[in-house]
């Protein structure tokens, strides 16, 4: 599973730091997500998409290998 | 999301004071042939205790000398404590660290513990058994402050 959170973070111009703390994760989560190293958990997946105001999909993206 | 079957975070300080020292101090005696059954003899309540001479006792008081069990009870519950203890910042991420850590412990643990069992025999044995008391707590402990010690880095040079 890909997203684009970078970007999206860019776009709302916010840190790694303030947004782990908007959505009440760890900095550590957020950078492991972004990396593609950690899937969240779905209620982490819609915490993130009601921040962003995006559906889900629009920030998750399966793979061909998922 | 919630994290099950976890003690607060302020234990995990308590866990470290009571593990360390015990450890160290129960391997020490442990290969320093320290004689446990002479030493710190008490009175202590038994619910069985197999004796060579004499007949064995169920459900009775029996004169023992208590330091292995004193240290090994240290080392158990400071153990516990140290990894299953919150982190401060836990969250799901990191009890996933947790888990695939315990996974892994138990895998390596019993790997050991097969050659061990296959190819090493009499008194070291023993001692192996002993040691496996802590050594999947040990080896849990070890692997997921690595693990967290590693993604605490890699988030690190991010910046």
């Amino acid at each position: 599973m890909t997203n684009n959170l970078k970007v999206l973070r860019a776009i709302k111009n916010i840190s790694q730091e303030d947004l782990a703390k908007q959505i009440g994760v760890s900095r550590q989560t957020i950078n492991a997500m972004e990396k593609g190293k950690y899937v969240p958990s779905t209620v982490l997946a819609l915490k993130l998409a009601r921040f962003f105001e995006k559906p889900v999909e629009d920030i998750f993206t399966l793979e061909t290998t998922d | 999301m919630k994290t099950h079957f976890l003690f607060p975070n302020s234990f995990k300080k308590i866990g470290w004071l009571l593990f360390v020292p015990s450890f160290i101090l129960g391997t020490y005696l442990l290969l320093s042939g320290f004689d446990f059954e002479n030493s710190f003899v008490v009175k202590t309540f038994a619910i069985f205790k197999d004796q060579i001479i004499f007949k064995s006792t169920y459900f009775s008081f029996i004169e023992n000398g208590i330091l292995d069990e004193l240290i090994t009870v240290l080392v158990i519950v400071g153990g516990i404590l140290v990894g299953f203890s919150k982190t401060k910042n836990e969250d799901e991420y990191i009890s996933k660290i947790r888990y695939e850590s315990l996974v892994w412990a138990t895998y390596f643990n019993f790997g050991l513990l097969l050659f061990t069992t296959i190819f090493i025999f009499g008194i070291p044995y023993f001692y192996i058994l002993v040691a496996n008391i802590a050594a999947m707590l040990l080896f849990f402990i070890i692997r997921f402050h690595y693990k967290i010690y590693q993604l605490n880095k890699a988030t690190n040079d991010d910046e």
